[in-house]
């Protein structure tokens, strides 16, 4: 065998023993996901029932629904975006737009990037000591005000990244026709990023509506149907979190749907997201 | 330096002609760098001015300077004087925005916006005028066929700007800044991304625009300065080294330096 040949073969080798790694490794972290989808479309969806979407959380024992806990999870994820989608786009607006050279943004950007990555449970805490304590009990609106927290360094993130990417030359057209600075932003920018702007949007949503911890301290849990945003109310997570650590049969079977509700909207989201990205990479 | 227009006997019809822009004293900084060194010229009225020279030259930077886009970022600086119809455009008292429509900009890569083809036109004209949409219809039509792409694109108007082809795009760029009915319509390298096809039809288009506007292009291209210019300015290392008429400067340039860019041996 010549050196060349054999030289060959050996690059080949190497090239089947990495490739099998890599398959390996991806299988493994699809494996994991495809376990846990898989388990929770088992359990859940045989509890899957008109029901769950009529029926209020039952008492230990009984048959019920979630509808309380669905209506929390919405009402509050609702308010949480509508008050935390303008502050965090207006935010990444001025730091795209207007502070592009100034040093407050740098400040900003870096602060909210540790808020990015701050653990829910403290956001919790803070919304505990700044709203609960004071009110004197726990409510949905504290809970509101907790995931609109979560929301704020998410939608700066991506509108600030998506608004980068509008190239400089687009934003010189506009104002070589005349058009003042806001209407620039308003006309041209916000335009060219829109599907970002909404893609961070949906996956603010997408994170907001899987966390517990920020609201076992802030709206609590509630057993009965509730729309006073000055009480505690139930949601679909800490509904979860509750049923699935009880001993009762109806209980655990609820929060088995109960993921899978949320799972399946966090993956509706995500694709939408994706494909709302995706669709702009093509253009 | 004295510009020649004024002296050259062999030109008497350009003696007469009015200057639409004259550049008194300009100095440029990005920081602390100084890009453009002590600039007089005078443009005059209704013809084709070719800023020709090697990259890092300035000539994009002069030409920036003229409708004031340099003030997007903020460590750019002019100083001196440029005087539209006599009057100072780099005062703190010029309104920026009213400049620019006065003073239209085509860039080098086409920059459609992010709209439909009627709406890239009719963005500019609803900044600063309020029309019936009958009036609107045929403002986008006019300058479409100004452009030379009404019949491209007539039966399309809702379609995205982004859809059209490289040179159909800078057409429309252009399209949307003759609406807005500029007086001077300055064009950086708008032909360097095109085929030598859509290339010809600009140079085209922009023989027919210096009818109606002052126009002053910024061009790598040496051939094109010739074929579209009336007066050349050649400038080098932020100097404007000669300023004179186009078949002057192509023919038999005063200084050595333009003799040297233009015959080919730097740059």
């Amino acid at each position: 065998m010549s050196t060349a040949q054999s030289l060959h073969q050996s690059r080949k080798r190497k090239n089947a023993v990495m490739m099998t790694l890599c398959v390996t490794a991806a299988g493994i972290g699809l494996a994991w996901l495809a376990l846990i989808l898989g388990a929770l479309l088992y359990k859940g969806l045989s509890g899957v029932s008109p029901a769950v979407f009529t029926e209020m959380t039952p008492p230990p024992g009984d048959a019920g629904g979630l509808l309380n806990a669905i209506y929390g999870s919405i009402v509050m994820t609702i308010i949480g975006i509508v008050v935390g989608t303008p502050i965090g786009v207006l935010a990444g607006t001025y730091m795209a737009e207007y502070g592009r050279f100034s040093r407050l943004t740098t400040v900003v950007r870096f602060i909210n990037d540790i808020l990015l990555s701050a653990p829910s449970i403290i956001i919790g805490l803070f919304v505990y000591e700044l709203l609960v304590r004071p009110m004197g009990h726990f409510s949905a609106i504290a809970g509101a005000v907790a995931l609109s927290i979560l929301v704020i360094p998410v939608v700066v993130r991506t509108t600030e990244d998506m608004l980068n990417l509008v190239p400089n030359a687009l934003r010189e057209a506009g104002t070589a026709i005349g058009a003042p600075r806001w209407v620039v932003i308003r006309s041209v920018a916000y335009r060219a990023a829109l599907s970002g702007i909404v893609t961070g949007i949906l996956l603010a949503i997408a994170r907001i509506s899987g966390e517990t911890a920020p609201l076992l301290f802030t709206a609590l849990n509630n057993q009965f149907w509730s729309s006073n945003l000055n009480a505690p109310m139930a949601s679909l997570p800490v509904t979860i979190f509750q049923f699935a650590l009880s001993p009762y049969e109806e209980w655990q079977q609820l929060a088995w749907t109960g993921a899978l509700i949320i799972t399946l909207t966090v993956l509706g989201l995500s694709i939408i997201a994706r494909s709302l990205t995706g669709r702009r990479e093509d253009r | 330096m004295k510009p020649m227009l004024s002296t050259d006997l062999n030109a008497p019809e350009t003696t007469v002609e009015k200057a639409k822009i004259e550049v008194k004293n300009l100095n440029f900084y990005y920081g602390q760098s100084k890009a453009l060194k002590d600039i007089n010229l005078s443009l005059p009225e209704r013809s084709v001015t070719a800023f020709i020279g090697p990259s890092g030259c300035g000539k994009s930077t002069l030409l920036r300077v003229l409708n004031r886009i340099y003030e997007l970022y903020p460590k750019q600086s002019a100083e001196g004087q440029v005087l539209l119809d006599g009057k100072n455009i780099l005062d703190r008292s010029q309104d920026l925005n009213l400049l620019r429509t006065k003073i239209g900009m085509v860039f080098q890569k086409p920059t459609p916006f992010p709209m439909s083809i009627y709406e890239n036109i009719a963005f500019g004209v609803r900044l600063y005028e309020k029309i019936s949409k009958a009036e609107m219809d045929s403002r986008v039509e006019q300058a479409l066929k100004r452009a030379a792409l009404w019949n491209e694109v007539k039966d399309k108007l809702n379609a995205s700007g982004l859809s059209l082809s490289g040179g159909q795009q800078q057409r429309l760029c252009i399209a949307r800044t003759v609406a807005v009915k500029p007086e001077v319509i300055l064009l950086d390298e708008p032909a360097s991304a095109l085929d030598p096809l859509s290339t010809a039809k600009i140079e085209e288009l922009i023989d027919e625009l210096q009818a109606d506007y002052t126009i002053v292009i910024v061009t790598h291209n040496m051939q094109q300065a010739a074929r579209v210019s009336r007066q050349t300015a050649f400038m080098y290392l932020g100097e404007l080294v000669e300023f004179d008429r186009t078949e002057k400067i192509f023919t038999s340039p005063r200084e050595k330096r333009t003799q040297d860019y233009i015959t080919g041996r730097f740059g």
